[in-house]
């Protein structure tokens, strides 16, 4: 019995400056599941998970999570309520370069939820332990590596006791020797059941982890399935183009 | 204890209130010290000491009146608008009674009558009459009766200044042909060995007490004091003892008693100061002698800096942010702000602030306005500043904290303006750095700052270069601490800079 879908986008449509980035995109992720959303630069996945967390607002439909429901246009409070729900991790980490790690990781849960600093850093250091940065406390961001800050990013949203976690592209900014140990984090926090939805081109991690593949391309999803088919036998045409070149 | 007075005083003009500012059994006199002699000058031997004719006048009439006297500076070219809004209830520094001013304020009964005079250097020999000076360049007091007096002749450029001590340095050294000054300032510059005086005597003044209209008590007052005090022969006493009593006033007075009644001790005083040429050693203990009077020149121009930019940073982020985040109407309105504000002389907005607002019934203290008018002019620079910080900070940072489940707010406050403040922190130590000096801007609104404090000193010791070099010193005294401090906080705020340590 499959559980009730948790995440929920339906019939979203957005337009940048007069040009379609979304049209018409249904999407869903059920408690637990690991979902990767596939395809090529400019076909509007970026945008899809930007929706999901409303960073950025859209035109037609709707985005749902247990019973909060999010429309078009912009509504900062509910935009508020929904975010709650997400953590969010960015290509460029974009962690706060003013403030050590342990400042980073404790600023919301005390700016948001008003925890004391103690309180607030119970919850801070037990995250640093699980990404592997315990030692790492009082570094500032501009002292670490990338695939350090990447898993700093990680624990920062953790913080905020995420239900879900949103990933834009974060190995893209990585050297390819830094990928695993971020990819690996993200393997610990599924096998603890925790429900991610990642934008990334690394094909291995997708057949590897994911629940689910989400191709899309020119702003509508052409095709999902679990990777084993999606990979291996795709159906559509156009997926069927994007996944030869991995064929090898 | 100022800072906390000061702002005490922001609050209540805040709310449109303040008190009337006479004082009891005191007699306020505006006056203009950097002037120069023998009106009302600083006692080069005793700076801190307020002396001249007028200044023994005043003390002279104030005990009729069973009052002491209290001296207020203020520009002489502001000396009428000061009276008006209150500065002080008399005016008594060489002000002519004239139609003009009748038209603005009362005047006493004349209290000195004279005449303009004419000085030259001592090689020109074809300038007689004012007619002479046609195709030349002729020096006074801006504002005085003699500049009239120069522009009627015709063909005269006419150079205004604003200390005697500047417009007869001028002459001597050649960047004027003339000066037409009333002649108690040519007895006490014309005996510069350089120049000299020539006999003529031009037009006709008197100077009175100058008292708001409408002070009718006052005036009566002080005519009657004033006639008691030509009766007694006091006032020929004081005139004496500075060395310009003259035949009009003995004709006027009906007071032509032959021989003295003083001796010219003051006049005597001031040549002797003048005329000292002194050894290094005793220069320094004289320059020494002049550090307290800068000193609190120094305080008061710290204290207004230090509260003008307080106000200055809070304005001008509150502007930033409008600017940046607010709807069109706020947004509109700051920009108009900054661009008006910006784009208008800083001594204007004085000017307005000070004699400008108490006509709509706002009368601010000189300290609170000079304060306001500071605040308000560099808070449009900051604002500028600190938009730029704020601009500088990527966008990435606020969706990073919005993400987090911060407010709009909340990540401004926590996240953005933190990281914008160290970027901004060089450029906004700068524009301090530049407040510091356009403060000496608000003496022109009565405020005896650091400059001011230099004026008067320079101007009764004619000292330019030595005090004038003092004074710059102690600016640049007052602005390097600030400097390190924004430095030491650069340093500390500058962590992402840092090497990495592991």
């Amino acid at each position: 019995m499959a559980a009730a879908p948790t995440l929920l986008a339906k019939g979203l449509h957005k337009t940048f400056h007069g040009q379609p980035v979304l049209k018409g995109v249904d999407f869903s992720a059920r408690p637990g599941e690991l979902i990767v959303i596939v395809g090529r630069s400019g076909c509007g996945k970026s945008t899809l998970l930007r929706c999901l967390n409303a960073l950025e607002t859209f035109d037609e439909g709707s985005i749902s999570f247990g019973d909060l429901t999010l429309g078009r246009g912009r509504d900062d409070r509910k935009a508020r309520a929904l975010r709650a729900n997400f953590g969010m991790v960015f290509q460029s980490f974009n962690l706060f370069p003013h403030l050590d790690l342990l400042g980073n990781l404790v600023a919301a849960p005390m700016i948001v939820k008003g925890l004391s600093r103690e309180q607030a850093e119970a919850v801070a250091l037990p995250l640093l332990e699980k990404v592997g940065l315990s030692g790492h406390a009082r570094h500032y961001p501009g002292q670490m590596s990338g695939g350090q800050q990447q898993r700093a990013a990680i624990a920062r949203a953790l913080a905020m006791s995420p239900k879900v976690m949103l990933y834009d592209e974060p190995t893209s900014a990585l050297d390819p020797w830094l990928v695993d140990e971020v990819f690996d984090v993200m393997r610990k926090l599924d096998a603890e059941g925790m429900t991610q939805v990642v934008v990334t081109h690394e094909t291995r991690f997708a057949r590897e982890v994911a629940r689910e593949i989400v191709f899309m391309e020119e702003g509508v999803v052409v095709e999902k399935g679990p990777p084993a088919r999606i990979f291996s036998a795709p159906k559509d045409p156009r997926t069927v183009k994007y996944m030869s070149r991995f064929a090898a | 204890m100022r800072l906390a007075a000061a702002s005490l005083m922001l609050l209540s003009c805040a709310l449109g209130a303040h008190a009337a500012d006479t004082k009891a059994g005191v007699l306020r006199w505006g006056g203009d010290s950097s002037g120069g002699a023998p009106f009302v000058f600083q006692d080069p031997e005793e700076p801190a000491k307020t002396v001249g004719f007028e200044a023994d006048l005043a003390a002279a009439l104030a005990a009729e009146l069973g009052l002491k006297a209290e001296f207020v500076q203020n520009q002489w070219d502001s000396l009428v608008p000061g009276l008006k809004r209150g500065n002080y209830e008399v005016v008594i520094n060489g002000l002519e009674i004239t139609e003009d001013r009748k038209a603005e304020v009362e005047f006493s009964d004349p209290y000195y009558l004279t005449y303009e005079a004419l000085t030259v250097p001592k090689a020109s020999h074809d300038v007689v009459s004012l007619s002479d000076l046609r195709g030349r360049r002729a020096g006074t007091l801006k504002g005085a009766l003699a500049e009239r007096l120069l522009a009627e002749a015709g063909g005269i450029t006419v150079v205004g200044y604003d200390t005697q001590t500047m417009l007869y340095d001028d002459l001597a050294l050649g960047r004027i042909d003339a000066v037409l000054m009333d002649h108690p300032a040519a007895v006490y510059y014309g005996i510069d060995p350089r120049l000299k005086n020539l006999p003529g005597q031009f037009g006709r003044m008197a100077y009175g007490v100058a008292i708001r209209k409408g002070d009718a008590k006052l005036l009566a007052q002080v005519n009657a004091a004033l006639a008691r005090l030509m009766k007694s022969g006091k006032l020929r006493e004081i005139y004496e003892t500075w060395g310009i009593w003259n035949p009009v006033m003995a004709a006027a007075f009906l007071d032509e008693r032959p021989g003295r009644r003083a001796e010219p001790s003051a006049y005597a005083a001031y040549l002797a100061a003048r005329g000292v040429r002194l050894g290094w050693r005793a220069q320094l203990a004289k320059y020494a002698r002049y550090v307290p009077l800068l000193a609190k020149g120094a305080v008061t121009t710290v204290e207004l800096s230090l509260l003008a930019m307080s106000l200055a940073v809070v304005l001008g982020l509150s502007l930033a942010l409008m600017k940046l985040y607010g709807p069109w109407p706020v947004r509109t309105l700051a920009a108009v702000y900054v661009e008006l504000i910006r784009g208008s002389p800083l001594l204007i907005q004085l000017f307005f602030i000070f004699y400008g607002l108490p006509t709509v019934g706002i009368k601010l203290q000189p300290f609170t306005a000079a304060v306001l008018g500071l605040a308000i002019n560099y808070g449009a620079y900051e604002a500028e500043v600190y938009r730029a910080g704020i601009l500088a900070i990527p966008h990435a940072q606020m969706e990073a904290a919005l993400s987090l489940g911060m407010t709009r707010w909340q990540a401004l406050r926590h996240i953005i303006i933190p990281q914008a403040l160290r970027l901004v922190l060089p450029p906004a130590t700068n524009d301090f750095i530049a407040l510091l000096k356009d403060s000496s801007l608000v003496s022109v609104i009565t405020m005896v700052e650091l400059t001011r404090v230099y004026g008067q000193l320079a101007a009764s010791t004619y000292d330019y270069l030595g005090i004038g070099l003092l004074t710059a010193l102690m600016y640049v005294l007052i602005g390097l601490p600030f400097v390190r401090l924004s430095r030491w906080a650069e340093a500390r705020l500058a962590v992402e800079k840092r090497p990495r340590t592991t």
